[in-house]
């Protein structure tokens, strides 16, 4: 008897932390096979965590995304790049070559950006750009420490890092097109979009 | 017929055999192989193997495309592409069954210089088109047989049996296939859209891969030379995706992670794919193990680490890293263990690490960007490319004495192929759009 109520007390709390886990949107999505992978070799979709490690934005699409065609779908994918939209309140901070550093200039802005961003409650997509400069790859990565810097930065002032998403286009989309320092300049940039909650 | 040994050991072999025949008079005759052929040709001081290669005889069915001359031609440009061969062509095709006129024509071809000779013969039949070659040894008094060898294919793809001979040629005389039957994939830029366009190694018959308005990046080849990697924008953010090229099959999602995905790079058995994620803060190299799904961390460093490239033993990767400044190449084992740095000064990236294994080529910014190569242990450092715009994106051919790699001398970009040593370089056919980022298969199955 006495063990039987004794087990009864150790499953309980551990039904509740099931139910807990279960009922969790921040739970590791384990991922299945995708519905798109026919291959015998090569099915595969990544089972990655779903808190995102930091950068404060939701997670991958899961396998129902996997078919490129479809639309994203899965619970707590980032909306689209495509849904944000650029809003002249929130202006954009530059870099130095080869760098991701914040400048003390460049930290202002990003207060008054941060300012707005408390006043308004939306959703901001930062965009990391380089110049053309560097090669395609190194530059994807530039890119992307650009925007983190400046979403860290924007975390640093207060905004709830989920609000954030960062997205790296590298020297994919410059602003400016002609071989010129100056051109060169605007195009190592973080942009913000603005996408309403 | 015996494998012809590789090109430079029998050019070192040529000398060692100059210097003996000085001495001992010629050795005895016996039938000579490919190797022999070029062993003493260049042995005899010749830079080049000349080969008389008329347009190929039509041995069955009718050939309104005059496809019997074209073929000749195409062969002809790939042997000259070998950098092996000099090639004489334009000459009319001989007849069918004349072993008599066969004779003459070598005999005349010889007497003029041709060290060797292709006679191609063609059949047309149907949808199937079959090329027979025929390789001659000119340099000896009986003008021997040195291989012959058949291929077929359906006859919209001719322009392969001519690949597929300059490859058998290539072979016979060095040890080595050619690269002609392989094709190149590369980024194409037009408007705000980057498509992935496939065309033949010669520039020919351009296709797309995709088309989906968006912005594609990164085409790299699987070891099995059926499917690429690629970074892509079509949903939005930069995940990683596998097509196959010659397949009707669905593009399959590799990696989705938040953040970029993006440098794929196939391990040699085909396996994995080595590829930058920066899901977890910052760009890292990452292990997919495609067989699972799994990912496996590479590199731990709050920089930039990203840009894999292995070695062909799979036992290495080396990588590009600002962890020391500026990005620099570094090399670690396939596990992420015993990181060194292997470039000391610059701006140093996109390593590319050859499929021979001796030589890791690079692109280095110094105002300009141009490509460099160096040993896998430092020594041997050497300028591929300067003084005319960019040069950046090398790729490697698959038998590690070609490269392709784009480049701004010209208006605009477009892609080059040179030789390892930097010689020879020369564009290749322009398309519409910036073609940037090639990527050379290997040879196809």
């Amino acid at each position: 008897m006495r063990q039987g109520r004794a087990r009864v007390f150790l499953v309980a709390p551990l039904l509740l932390m099931t139910l807990f886990l279960v009922g969790c949107p921040k739970r590791p999505a384990t991922t299945a096979a995708s519905a798109v992978a026919p291959a015998p070799s090569a099915a595969v979709v990544p089972s990655p965590p779903a808190t995102g490690g930091g950068t404060g934005a939701a997670p991958m699409p899961g396998p129902s995304a996997a078919a490129p065609s479809g639309p994203a779908t899965a619970p707590g994918t980032p909306p689209s790049p495509s849904e944000f939209s650029a809003n002249p309140a929130l202006k954009d901070v530059y870099f130095d070559f080869d760098k991701y550093d914040i400048r003390p200039a460049d930290a202002k802005i990003l207060d008054e950006n941060a300012g707005w961003l408390k006043r308004n409650d939306t959703l901001v997509l930062i965009e990391g750009h380089c110049d053309e400069r560097g090669t395609n790859e190194y530059n994807l990565a530039l890119g992307e420490r650009r925007a983190k810097a400046t979403m860290n930065y924007l975390v640093s002032q207060g905004i709830q890092a989920n609000r954030i998403t960062i997205i790296s286009y590298g020297e994919e989309r410059p602003v400016c097109t002609e071989k010129a320092e100056s051109c060169y300049a605007k195009n190592r940039h973080a942009h913000f979009l603005v996408k309403a909650r | 017929m015996r494998p012809a040994r590789p090109l430079m050991i029998a050019l070192a072999a040529a000398l060692v055999f100059a210097l003996g025949a000085a001495l001992t008079g010629p050795p005895p005759a016996r039938s000579q192989t490919g190797a022999d052929v070029l062993l003493n040709v260049i042995g005899g001081g010749a830079k080049k193997l000349n080969i008389f290669v008329p347009e190929f005889t039509m041995r069955a069915g009718a050939d309104p495309q005059g496809l019997g001359k074209r073929l000749a031609e195409v062969a002809g440009a790939d042997l000259t592409f070998s950098a092996v061969f000099s090639v004489v062509g334009g000459a009319p095709p001989l007849p069918a069954d004349d072993a008599e006129a066969t004779k003459k024509a070598w005999t005349d071809a010889a007497a003029a210089g041709a060290h060797a000779a292709l006679h191609g013969l063609l059949a047309l039949r149907g949808d199937r088109a079959e090329l027979e070659m025929r390789l001659y040894n000119l340099t000896s008094p009986d003008l021997a047989l040195i291989a012959s060898k058949k291929f077929e294919v359906p006859v919209a793809e001719a322009r392969r049996l001519a690949h597929k001979t300059a490859d058998e040629i290539v072979l016979q005389f060095t040890g080595e296939p050619g690269v002609a039957d392989t094709r190149i994939a590369f980024v194409s830029a037009r408007a705000r859209a980057k498509e992935l366009i496939l065309m033949d190694y010669d520039g020919n018959a351009p296709s797309a891969l995709t088309s989906n308005q968006s912005i594609n990046l990164s085409p790299a080849w699987s070891p099995d030379a059926r499917s690429l990697a690629f970074t892509s924008y079509m949903r939005g953010y930069p995940y990683l995706y596998r097509l196959f090229a010659f397949e009707q099959r669905p593009v399959q999602l590799l990696a989705g992670y938040l953040g970029i995905n993006s440098s794929p790079a196939w391990s040699p058995d085909g396996r994995s794919v080595a590829l930058t994620l920066s899901k977890d803060g910052n760009p890292e190299i990452y292990l997919l193990t495609l067989a699972t799904g799994a990912f496996r961390r590479l590199t731990t460093h709050p920089g930039i680490d990203t840009e894999p490239t292995w070695a062909p033993t799979g036992r290495q990767i080396a990588f590009v890293s600002d962890r020391a400044g500026p990005p620099q190449i570094f090399i670690m084992d396939a596990e992420g263990a015993n990181v060194r740095r292997l470039t000391q000064s610059g701006f140093n990236t996109q390593p590319r690490w050859s499929p021979k294994g001796d030589t890791i080529a690079y692109t280095s910014r110094q105002g300009l960007h141009d490509l460099w190569a160096v040993s896998p242990d430092g020594s041997n450092l050497r300028q591929l490319t300067s003084g005319s715009g960019d040069n950046e994106s090398a790729s490697w051919a698959p038998n590690g004495r070609h490269l392709v790699f784009h480049s701004s001398r010209l208006r605009g970009s477009a892609l080059f192929t040179m030789l390892a040593d930097g010689s020879e370089q020369k564009p290749l056919p322009r398309g519409e759009g910036q073609a940037t980022s090639p990527a050379w298969s290997p040879r196809l199955p």
